[in-house]
């Protein structure tokens, strides 16, 4: 077996290491994880950074795609279908997703 | 001045629109009834509502982004004036939420459940509750949110219980009751006499990064939007020249956009009842996060002391100015006092810790002198930033903004307790430090940001870190850290990531 990315990397190391005790996947990290990952957008459960999805943009339209930050992060499936346009791979095309407030709509 | 009933609204819009076309409440109707019917007392969904003018602004702005409107931007926000005067909150309706309109980065709310759970874990708990509705309204905002976010139901704190049920018996009812569409407040709010906002206002603030401020505003006109202009002083003397406009929003909710010494600020005040103060909060426009209080008396409305530029200061020779209204002969317990137009100017040539008072005409005030302090406080204890910039297209980074204040023991000698002596701001030394073993490990200080001399957290640039573990963004934990005199004190920094969608209430 040939680890594929970085975390499966970790996983053959700390089995190397004899620390499989301290290996968690990440729903038992996550309060509230189920079927679908979703810790929180700014913070985790906890109140920190140490379970948030690192770096965000890599499963991003995984989790916003479906609106799963509604208040946050534009959704494409019903609020703004068009905001990943010309992004179809967030790890790289990072810079060209904007905001979707109008910067005119001001009271 | 009273609210104008609607057949006044037309001369009033038209005013505000300029060369736009004229609207009136009729023209409201011809914009939005193309999907709203006419009802007994207006249009559908319309006339069971009342919200604050961000609140408005937000439904038209949703109505272009998911219901094809097309509107221009006067035309718009002539809207919003007519729906804010005839269909908005009452001040004291608005009052316990001000933070949200505000922007305050600090706030932090806390909301029984269910509502914590249901409403506040996605918005902030004040996007509700700055809206006032009918059953039958809050019944449909239910609806509304499934259908607009159908996971709704299967996210965390959604999928752990019946959300459409609760939402539609347990909120919905929780709402009609806590904010029904009719109230007294609304009512007598309504029925007041409106003051005059025009005038002249002397006004304290703290202009991020450059310091303590008081100023004069100038309001001219009679109708949104107002002209401004004035000027910002801080304690060393700089004078930043201040001009913009002002629209004021059923009768009380100021809101302002200026240029003050070249930077744009935006200004979300609340007028008193009796017009005579103003009690806000002033930010970078550009960046609503660099901002502060400010507090506003009108010119001659007795005698007032809205507090001191500075608010402390070390001991020896100082100048400080007493900011307010009708000071003439301000009597102080040490020190020349000389009334200006911006209150008084206090000469004082204090030695050790100590406090002088003064008084004219009924108003009270101190300042504090030290040559020690007993303990710091660093203020916000908690905040967040956010990575940001390195495109044209995404958000800015978000900064945070930390002041030191210096504090006395009190008479039982003991930090932290309740009869610590607030001095006020002091400056200090400013460091930040991993908070954690985890943040060590990602060695979040040499990549989330830079701390500046002037308590302003700059953070990183958005976007993938391949530097970092796992290509992590330039998120971390902080622990922020201010020295002054020999004392120290921390407080929480959480840098995290961007925000895509962030409209004037959060």
């Amino acid at each position: 077996m040939k680890p594929l990315n970085q975390k499966a990397e970790r996983v053959q190391q700390a089995a190397a290491d004899g620390q499989m005790e301290e290996v968690r996947a990440m729903q038992t990290v996550t309060a509230g994880c189920a079927t679908t990952f979703d810790p929180g957008w700014e913070v985790d459960p906890f109140g920190g950074l140490a379970a948030l999805c690192q770096p965000m943009e890599a499963d991003l339209y995984g989790c916003s795609d479906p609106c799963w930050w509604p208040a946050q992060v534009p959704d494409i499936m019903v609020n703004h279908q068009n905001w990943d346009e010309g992004a179809p791979n967030a790890a790289k095309d990072w810079r060209a997703l904007g905001t979707t407030y109008p910067t005119d709509a001001e009271t | 001045m009273q609210l104008r009933p609607r057949g006044l609204t037309a001369a009033l819009l038209v005013s505000v629109a300029g060369a736009a076309p004229a609207l009136a409440s009729e023209e409201l109707q011809n914009i939005c009834s193309s999907c709203h019917t006419a009802e007994e007392n207006g249009l559908s969904r319309i006339s069971g509502q009342r919200k604050s003018p961000e609140g408005w602004m937000m439904t038209i702005v949703r109505m272009q982004q998911s219901h094809g409107l097309e509107i221009s931007a006067e035309d718009r926000r002539a809207i919003v004036q007519h729906l804010a005067d005839t269909q908005g909150l009452a001040p004291s309706e608005a009052a316990p939420f001000r933070y949200a309109l505000e922007k305050d980065p600090n706030a932090q709310e806390s909301f029984d459940e269910p509502f914590a759970s249901m409403c506040s874990r996605c918005h902030t708990g004040a996007r509700g509750l700055l809206q006032n509705r009918t059953a039958e309204e809050w019944e449909l905002h239910m609806d509304f949110h499934v259908g607009h976010f159908p996971t709704i139901e299967y996210q965390a704190l959604g999928r752990d219980r019946e959300w459409y049920k609760i939402a539609r018996t347990e909120i919905a009812g929780f709402l009609a009751e806590q904010n029904p569409l009719e109230t007294a407040a609304w009512t007598d709010w309504q029925a007041a006499e409106k003051q005059p906002v025009a005038g002249n206002w002397v006004v304290m603030t703290d202009l991020p990064g450059i310091g303590e401020a008081y100023g004069k505003l100038t309001v001219t006109g009679d109708a949104s939007p107002y002209q401004v202009s004035g000027e910002f002083v801080t304690a060393d003397g700089t004078v930043h020249p201040a001009s913009g406009q002002m629209n004021l929003y059923t009768g009380y909710e100021w809101r302002a956009n200026l240029d003050i010494g070249g930077t744009p600020y935006r200004q979300v005040l609340a007028l008193s009842e009796d017009g005579n103060s103003l009690q806000g909060r002033q930010f970078d426009r550009g960046n609503d996060a660099l901002g502060a209080p400010l507090s506003g008396v009108r010119e001659g409305a007795g005698s007032v002391i809205l507090g001191t530029v500075p608010s402390a200061v070390p001991a020896g020779e100082a100048q400080v100015q007493v900011v307010g209204t009708g000071l003439d002969g301000l009597d102080a317990s040490a020190g020349e006092a000389t009334a200006n137009t911006f209150g008084a100017a206090l000469s004082l040539a204090a030695e050790g810790n100590g406090v002088v008072t003064f008084s004219a005409g009924g108003a009270e005030g101190q300042i504090a002198h030290y040559t020690s302090v007993d303990s710091l406080r660093v203020e916000p204890e908690f905040t967040i930033a956010r990575v940001g910039g390195g495109s044209d297209e995404g958000p800015a980074a978000v900064p945070a903004y930390f002041n030191a204040v210096g504090m006395w023991n009190g008479s039982d000698g003991e930090a932290g307790t309740e009869d610590d002596v607030r001095i006020g701001r002091v400056e200090a030394q400013w460091t930040v430090a991993n908070a954690h073993e985890h943040a060590a490990h990602m060695k979040d200080t040499e990549f989330s940001g830079v701390m500046q001399a002037n308590g302003i957290f700059l953070p990183a640039i958005a976007g993938p870190n391949p530097d970092r573990p796992f290509s992590a963004n330039n998120a971390g934990e902080l622990t922020v850290q201010a020295e002054a005199m020999g004392q120290q004190a921390e407080a929480m920094l959480i840098v995290t990531v961007q925000r895509f969608i962030d409209p004037p209430i959060r």
